[in-house]
């Protein structure tokens, strides 16, 4: 997308961000990590990782979970769609952290992020219902939010 | 022996894109090593300058995390797999 383009509406079926929301409760008091695979562009279904660091505060998904989703994507003809987790506590946006992450090194913001392409999903369990926000994290740090219709 | 090293993410990026690659080495750090003479910056990648893995530096041997091994130091055999991962995180 260059820059001044609206961006276009990404449609998510309400199943798959029920099952996001659904493991963000269940996962309290910490937050819940995972990842969405999609099937000709379009988001199918919902992984969830286990978040290694458990805590309110952090998620780290397990590194062999991830590498066993990647290799279902290959099988399965499917890509990565996005990366979610939930904020116990604060909203539906990324945070410093978050932002950091997105880059490896963590924090060397100015190149190509680890996934690009990929959009971060937050759920937050702050409010009720519980918001479900969409993002890009680009180079520099910049993070631009995607417009979602949750169907 | 010859190993296969699998990488993700930007790790990819510094081996010119491959996702599998075929590397020798009787440790973790001598895989990485001879990876680096074919692409140099993949040990710094990985590795600090006291040795150690990065903190977000994820390295398995077949299913087990070589933190909970013996590190760089830990040994490989004929037909072992390697996976390397930047971690993925946030807060």
């Amino acid at each position: 997308m260059s820059e001044g383009d609206a961006p276009e509406l990404v449609t998510i079926p309400r199943s798959l961000v029920d099952e996001m929301v659904a493991h963000a409760r269940e996962d309290l008091p910490n937050e819940a990590c995972g990842i969405v695979h999609a099937k000709d562009g379009a988001p199918v279904t919902v992984h969830r990782v286990t978040n290694v660091a458990a805590s309110p505060y952090r998620f780290e998904m397990h590194g062999m979970e991830q590498i066993r989703l990647e290799q279902a994507r290959d099988e399965n003809g499917e890509t990565l769609f996005a990366i979610y987790h939930s904020h116990v506590a604060s909203r539906a946006y990324p945070s410093q952290t978050d932002v950091r992450m997105a880059f490896f090194p963590p924090g060397e913001v100015d190149q190509e992020p680890a996934y690009p392409g990929t959009l971060y999903i937050l759920v937050s369990l702050a409010e009720e219902p519980p918001p479900v926000h969409a993002y890009h994290i680009l180079e520099g740090g910049v993070i631009e939010e995607q417009p979602i219709e949750i169907v | 022996m010859a190993v296969q090293v699998h990488v993700t993410s930007v790790i990819q990026r510094v081996v010119g894109g491959q996702r599998t690659i075929s590397a020798d080495g009787a440790t973790v750090i001598e895989l990485i090593d001879d990876i680096e003479a074919r692409y140099p910056g993949f040990r710094e990648t990985l590795v600090g300058e006291d040795g150690k893995l990065h903190r977000f530096v994820n390295i398995y041997l077949n299913d087990e995390d070589v933190r909970f091994l013996n590190g760089g130091d830990t040994e490989l055999s004929e037909g072992d797999e390697v996976s390397i991962l930047p971690a993925l995180a946030g807060g």
